[in-house]
Parts: C-alpha cells; structure tokens; sequence
C-alpha cells in the first residue's frame, strides 16, 4: 500500500510542556485515519507540525513517501482548529483565494460549495454564517479539486447534533471516494463512527495505534452479578489477569487481561464460593479501551 | 503575479481598506487647501510690517508643484494613513489565521512574505502615479505655458516620494509581522511616528545640539527628510530653514538601508517562529 503520511520520531516542546513527544505513525492509502486523545494530548500540534505551522524540535515526516515542500500540501486538503476565512469575503470569494493558492481554476468550487450545502448562501459574507456552516465551509475549502489526502481536526467541535451529523455525513461520503482522511477528535464516537484506524494520544505520546475494529473485537468485558456484589467485586480485584471495574445498577463490568475468557473467570469465581447470577461477554466499545488506556498511562 | 492575484482579492471588497485609502487623500487635499490658506495668512500678516513685501506661497506652480505636493503628502500625519492599511492588511491575516491556512494550503512561508511585499510596492506605485497625475493636472491648469525641461524640472522630487512611500510602508509591513495584533500594531506604530520621535528630537535639540546627527538617522525621520521641505520662499524667511533644492542620493540612501534591515529581520524571524 502507497504511504500518505509517515511521522517519524516527532517532537515538540513548548516551556514545560511536552506538546508532542516522540511520535510515530503511518497513514496509507484510503485509510480514515483518527487520531484521538484529550485536550492538549497534542492533535493539533501534530497536524501543525506535518503542515508546516509549527517547527519540529526533532523527527521528521514525509507525505507522499517524499520530502515534504509545499508542492506536497497542495495535494492535501486540511482545516486546522477553527474554520480560517475572511469574515468580509463571501464564501465564493474566499474559495477562491484558497484555489488560487494551491493552482487551480475556479471550476470546482461551485461543487464543493453545493457539496457542502453552502452554495445558495455562497455570495454572503463568512462572518454572516451560523457556526455550523463555517465549519462546513472549512470541509468545503479541504474538499476543493479532490485532494488526495483530507485532514480535519475536530471538524464537529461546537456544532449542534443536526450540524454534527451533516458534517459526519459529508466526511463518511467523502471516504467512499477513495480519499484518505486523517480525522483529530476528542470524542470516541466520532472515531468510531467514521474511522477504520485510530491512533491514541495522551499527553504528547502515541498509547497505541491500530484497526478499530480490532480494538472492538478484544473481548475482554464481561458483565458479573451475584448475590453479593461486595464479595464478588473483592474477588474480581484479587484475579492476577484483573484490570478495571466499574459497578452500574447492580451489574459490574470487568476488564482483564487478555486469556481470561468468561469461563475461566467464572471457574475461579466458583472456586471463590461466588455463585453468579448473571455473567456475559460484552464487546468493548473504544471509550472503554480509551479510559483504560489512559489509566495505565498517567505519565 | 499569482501572489498579487492573492493578495488583491483580500483586499477588493475590504471597505476599511477603501475607506482609509480615501482617507489619505482626503486628509491630503485639505493639508493642501489649508496649508496654502494658513501661509499666506502668515505672509499677509508679516507684511505689514515689512517695506518689502514677501510674495505670496504658489503652491500649484510647475516646477515646484512636484515638491510642494510631495512635501505635504510625505509629512508623518498623512503618511501614517497608507501605513495603518498596511498594517491591517498584515495583522488581519493572524487574526483571522489566514496566514495558516494560506500556508497549508501551499503557500510557502517566503512567498507569504513575498506577496506582502509585492502589496507594498503596488500601493506605493499606485498612490505616486494618482499624486503624479494630480500634480500634472494642477499644475498645467495653474502654469503658463512653459518649457517641458521647467515643467519637470523638480520630477526627482517624485522618485524621492516614491522612496518615502516605499520605505515608510516597509516600515509598518515591519512592525505588522513583529506583533502580529492590530490594534497592538497600530498604537505602536503611531505612538513612535507620532510622539516618541518627535520626543526624541525636542529632547536631544536643545542642550546637545545632536540633531544633526541621532535625530537624522531614526528611521521615521529619515523618511521625512527626503523630501523636507515645501518650495515656498516666504517660508524661508518666516521660519528658520534653508531651502530644499534637491533630492539627494544619501537621504534616500538611509530609509533604503532601514527597510532592507526590517525585512530581514521579518524573512528571518517569520522562517522560525510558529504560525
């Protein structure tokens, strides 16, 4: 598979604060690639720094298997934190300064304006739109002449649920042609509705980087109840495979290590004296490898 | 010319950007109306006391129309209005963070620079060639019929506004990248055109008799002084000065090198920090 972007060893400081430290990743071809972390997990560095915003303290990145110039970022299309316009240009007006930029004509912005739902509006001035249709003109201005790669960084912040989903709509369609997408979101829903691959973030270090629904397949949740939940919790913290635990309307919902099927905790549970009145095997969802994923790195 | 398309699409329906390019010469055209006014004036007022009359100030007059209309749309208080243009046109773009998105888009941190500087001299082009054409009407309206050598014979005065304009807006392009925010950018900048040098030079003037030397080689002074005086012979008597015959070499030599340091600095600090 073609590389799109490789990130090798990047870091940056800012003071005190390591923003980014170290990181590695790689984006290929077609990928919707999430990167997901907190607030300040360093997202917005890192897509800064591979558009040339923020200088690098160390580490290098390639787009396009190449030395990155800006002939490079011509063939991506990104939006970086908020939507950035003239708010006395109208949305036409500043397409086509963003055409204009990267050597296109002015053919397709009528496209991606109606692509975009904005193109009735598209002779008002910026500063006259409602928050979500800017940031539907920032998927607008990365959607101009079918870029290769589209990075979006937190492209639902602020919106309302009718706005968030227009916009997940637009990203979800957009995958479906074949363009390469690196998505930075703080919300594990949004990864996990629109991404195939994820990547955590936490405090400037990449946690962990894979296929998102091998992160759904691990199996190691289950629901336990029984008579007496006390003593089941007990027994379940002193299990050696024993990561987290968390109690909700009388069910507990555990997390091991990998090896410890439903059967096996059940057989050492009996071995316990606990008799369980409910025991199932759940599907954990991203957020709970995320908060356990979090837990066991504190740093 | 991709770069100044850019730049001239930001700038087409931006009304501040009209309203205060109007102002220039609005501010300019009353300069003159009442400066004419206001010497004469003077003139009327000293000659009554002298046996001999001191002549009326000819503003309008080829040749010297070409320095008095430089001289009056080069003092700092008018200059000050192109500036702040610059100024806003620089500043807006970290405000709205368009610069980033230029730059992700690919543009390159230089061609950025390089595109602000191309407005720089396309204003100051344009604002010499409507003065020149102004100048041109008024005086073939206010001259007899003269040689075209005495018509232009004080043109150099033109090519010095040209390097007054150049370099005073250089100057703001300046202070526009290093602070980045408009309203701190504007007060800056007019706080030192308007007050710090001035203070500068009523300071250092009387005990030390320096100005000759400090005062001449600040920067906004330097501009001034290209074009430094105004073609009116009452003026010489009325006040303590010397009339300006000539645009020299070295007096645009000064405001040259100052605005060659900024943008350097500017190339070397923009290539480094974080946008």
């Amino acid at each position: 598979m073609e590389t799109i972007l490789s990130i090798n060893q990047l870091s940056k400081r800012y003071g005190r604060i390591q923003a980014v430290n170290q990181l590695s990743l790689e984006v290929t071809k077609g990928q919707v690639f999430g990167i997901l972390g907190p607030n300040g997990s360093g997202k917005t560095t890192t897509l800064s720094m591979v558009l040339d915003l923020v200088r690098p303290d160390n580490g290098t990145f390639e787009w396009f298997e190449e030395i990155p110039t800006k002939e490079s970022r011509k063939r991506i299309g990104a939006v970086i934190e908020t939507p950035n316009f003239f708010p006395y240009l109208s949305a036409r007006k500043n397409l086509e300064i963003v055409a204009k930029v990267k050597g296109y004509d002015y053919n397709d912005i009528d496209h991606s304006l109606e692509v975009a739902g904005l193109f009735d509006r598209r002779h008002d001035k910026f500063r006259t739109y409602s928050f979500g249709m800017k940031q539907r003109l920032a998927v607008a201005s990365a959607l101009l002449n079918q870029p290769e790669v589209m990075i979006l960084d937190e492209p639902t912040n602020g919106l309302d649920p009718q706005g968030i989903a227009q916009v997940r709509e637009l990203i979800l369609q957009v995958a479906k042609e074949g363009i390469t997408i690196i998505l930075a979101s703080h919300l594990l829903d949004e990864v996990q509705k629109i991404c195939d691959h994820v990547a955590v973030l936490n405090k400037g270090n990449c946690l962990f980087a894979e296929e998102v629904h091998e992160v759904l397949a691990s199996s190691d949740c289950i629901e336990l109840a029984a008579e007496d939940n006390q003593a089941l919790k007990e027994a379940i913290e002193n299990h050696p495979g024993f990561k987290s635990l968390t109690e909700t309307d009388g069910i507990i919902m555990a997390v091991f290590s990998d090896n410890n099927p439903p059967g096996k905790v059940n057989d050492y549970l009996q071995q316990k004296g606990i008799t369980l009145t409910h025991l199932s095997e759940r599907k954990r969802t991203l957020e709970q490898h995320f908060l356990e994923l979090l837990k066991d790195n504190p740093s | 010319m991709k770069l100044i398309t850019i730049e001239l699409k930001k700038i087409q329906s931006y009304r501040t950007f009209w309203i205060i390019f109007g102002l220039y010469f609005g501010f300019l055209a009353l300069g003159i109306i009442m400066a004419e006014f206001m010497v004469n004036a003077m003139v009327d007022d000293v000659n009554k006391r002298l046996p001999i009359p001191l002549p009326h100030a000819v503003l309008f007059n080829f040749p010297d129309i070409w320095q008095n209309l430089t001289f009056f749309a080069s003092i700092r208080y008018v200059l000050i209005f192109p500036a702040i243009v610059i100024i806003i046109l620089t500043t807006n773009e970290f405000s709205y963070k368009t610069v980033r998105q230029n730059v992700v888009n690919g543009m390159s941190r230089n061609e950025f620079i390089f595109a602000k500087l191309q407005i720089v001299l396309l204003l100051t082009l344009v604002i010499t060639f409507i003065l020149t054409l102004v100048m041109f009407i008024l005086g073939l309206i206010h001259s007899d019929s003269q040689s075209l050598t005495m018509m232009f014979d004080k043109f150099r005065f033109v090519f010095g506004f040209f390097v007054q304009m150049l370099t005073f807006l250089c100057f703001a392009f300046f202070v526009g990248f290093i602070f980045r925010h408009t309203g701190l950018a504007i007060a800056l900048f007019t706080l030192y055109v308007l007050i710090i040098e001035p203070v500068i030079y009523f300071v250092f003037r009387a005990p030390f008799m320096w100005e000759n030397t400090i005062y001449t080689y600040l920067p906004v002074n330097s501009v001034v002084r290209v074009v430094e005086y105004p073609a009116i012979p009452a003026l010489e008597r009325l006040m303590d000065f010397q009339l300006q015959g000539e645009v020299t070499l070295l007096s645009c030599a000064i405001p040259i090198l100052y605005s060659v340091v900024m943008i350097a600095i500017v190339y070397w600090s923009f290539n480094r920090k974080d946008l």
